[in-house]
């Protein structure tokens, strides 16, 4: 064997390492990922999916991986992850399943007016959808970015996905952080907001819900959501599928599954698979940029939009509303809630808004999902 | 050669559609139409064309372009662009008269700011019903549970 022979050897094995085909933008990606990964575990920002999705943004950007593409024709781990969870828009709504049958929508039965704040604070998805559009985003990319401000991640995913799946990746990451960050980018809009007197504002006790009204409350919902707005059926038939396996008593053993062990395996799978989608070459652009500094302003307008509907349901009605709920008709349940009740106890001690505050927080899962379909239902 | 003769005797036929094919906002014109109405920011026009005739060279016009669809309406066919074309829409009629009238209407805020409001305030509605479900419901069922509760009270008096 000749010096050529060996070293022509020796330059075809290197061929096959990732060293060899290394590119510089790929450094940047690991910067991101092992950033979510920090995130996650060191300050225990959404470290469920968080977690996962800085893991699949790490891996899936070393040079020559056999996951995100395809083998002979056939598609690689994550590629079948992705296409068979997300491309497929089945894990938001199995996402959607257990969080149905993990979910207690007693206190908005048993204050159904609360379910207009969760309209009012898709105000800024709305707003949002313009500014998008102004930047030079499509209107099917806009739709896809300003949803983010509904403030709930399998909706998110699900309307990108059906929308402008090249910014699944930004779009899922941007949701998560920014419903991670509720707590620090909430209470300065709520002081701001409100003044020292509606934050006092003392609500009455929740009226007790009977077994029957939670059982009726899932066939309502989705009957009149898919009257509405049939679009999105895949997300609120689940949804309400779960809850009614909750409420119904007698199926424990689904309703465990659900809110369980496939709660947990889908979320694993979306974590990575979401992860996944954000390779150098398709992700380093001017897009995720301006994508996460427009989720911020369009959460801060969401929250914005359910005090201000607080406010307006305040001139009519005779016992007040206090407004500080307003910021939980963002979805992020139960987070935007618990932040509704520390506020509201900063004020007063003795004053405790967190039973109030699911009732907004719901309907904003629900008003996400209505805003969501009427996206799909204006470009399909 | 029956299929050569066939295609060419197409082509001829297809020609005066395709050929000479004007632009308002790139959005191609027919020719031959007339009764021009034109501003800068709509076209309307008719064609002694039938609607299918103009839609299936609408089709063929704009097959290259994505975020084109085509919606097909009672009264007419409405092909709408969600992408960064100058124009918006393409309306054809489906008059029973001989002669198809097109618009074509320039990309505008108006729509886009007009259709954002609409659907904001149909997440009111949509939440707007729900509520009014649920109170209607919650009543209904509060009573009979009552009503129930009340006769087994009598029973154990």
């Amino acid at each position: 064997m000749t010096i050529d022979e060996i070293l022509d050897m020796l330059y075809g094995t290197l061929h096959t390492t990732g060293i060899f085909n290394f590119q510089w933008n790929v450094i940047i990606m690991w910067g991101i990922g092992c950033l979510f990964i920090y995130l996650a575990i060191a300050k225990k920002f959404e470290p469920l999916l968080l977690l996962p999705i800085g893991f699949g943004i790490f891996i899936v950007n070393f040079p020559l991986v056999p996951l995100m593409g395809f083998s002979h024709g056939h598609p690689q781990l994550l590629q079948v992850f992705y296409r068979y969870g997300l491309q497929w828009e089945v894990i938001p709504c199995i996402i959607f399943l257990g969080l149905g049958a993990m979910t207690d929508f007693g206190p908005l039965i048993a204050n159904p007016k609360t379910l207009l704040i969760g309209a009012g604070a898709q105000l800024g998805v709305f707003i949002t959808f313009t500014g998008t559009v102004l930047v030079g985003f499509t209107l099917k990319e806009a739709a896809s970015v300003s949803i983010i401000g509904g403030a709930d991640g399998p909706t998110t995913i699900y309307l990108t996905q059906h929308l402008a799946p090249q910014l699944l990746g930004a779009n899922a990451l941007a949701a998560y952080s920014y419903m991670a960050l509720v707590p620090l980018i909430q209470p300065p809009i709520m002081r701001l907001m409100t003044n020292a007197k509606e934050r006092k504002i003392r609500m009455r006790q929740l009226r007790p819900v009977s077994k029957q009204e939670k059982i009726l409350f899932p066939l309502v919902t989705v009957g009149i959501i898919a009257l509405l707005v049939p679009s999105v059926i895949p997300l609120m038939g689940m949804f309400m599928l779960g809850n009614l396996m909750k409420e119904s008593g007698v199926v424990a053993r689904l309703t465990d599954s659900a809110q369980g062990s496939l709660m947990n395996i889908v979320t694993i799978f979306l974590g990575i698979s979401v992860g996944a989608t954000m390779q150098a070459d398709k992700f380093l652009s001017w897009k995720p940029l301006f994508i996460f500094s427009l989720g911020l302003v369009d959460f801060a307008v969401c929250t914005i939009g359910g005090i201000v509907t607080v406010k307006i349901m305040n001139l009519f009605l005779k016992e007040k509303i206090n407004p500080l709920i307003g910021s939980a008709g963002v979805s992020a349940v139960p987070m935007a809630a618990r932040v509704s009740q520390v506020e509201g106890l900063k004020y007063d001690r003795t004053n405790h808004l967190l039973m109030h505050a699911v009732g907004p927080n719901l309907a904003g899962v629900i008003g996400s999902a209505a805003a969501a379909g009427m996206f799909i239902a204006m470009f399909d | 050669m029956k299929r050569y003769l066939s295609a060419f005797i197409v082509l001829l036929l297809a020609f005066p559609v395709c050929s000479g094919a004007e632009e308002f906002l790139e959005a191609p014109v027919i020719s031959g139409v007339h009764g021009f109405v034109k501003t800068d920011s709509r076209l309307e026009m008719k064609t002694q064309l039938s609607h299918d005739e103009v839609v299936s060279f609408y089709r063929r016009a704009l097959k290259d372009f994505e975020n084109i669809k085509f919606r097909d309406w009672k009264d007419a066919t409405y092909i709408e662009d969600d992408g960064k074309m100058p124009w918006h829409s393409i309306t054809i009629s489906k008059g029973e008269g001989q002669e198809t009238s097109i618009i074509i209407v320039k990309d505008n805020w108006t729509w886009i700011i007009g259709t954002l409001i609409l659907r904001y305030i149909g997440v009111f509605m949509v939440l707007m019903v729900l509520f009014l479900g649920m109170s209607i419901s919650g009543r209904v069922i509060s009573g009979f549970v009552k009503r129930i509760e009340g006769r087994k009270e009598t029973v154990t008096v």
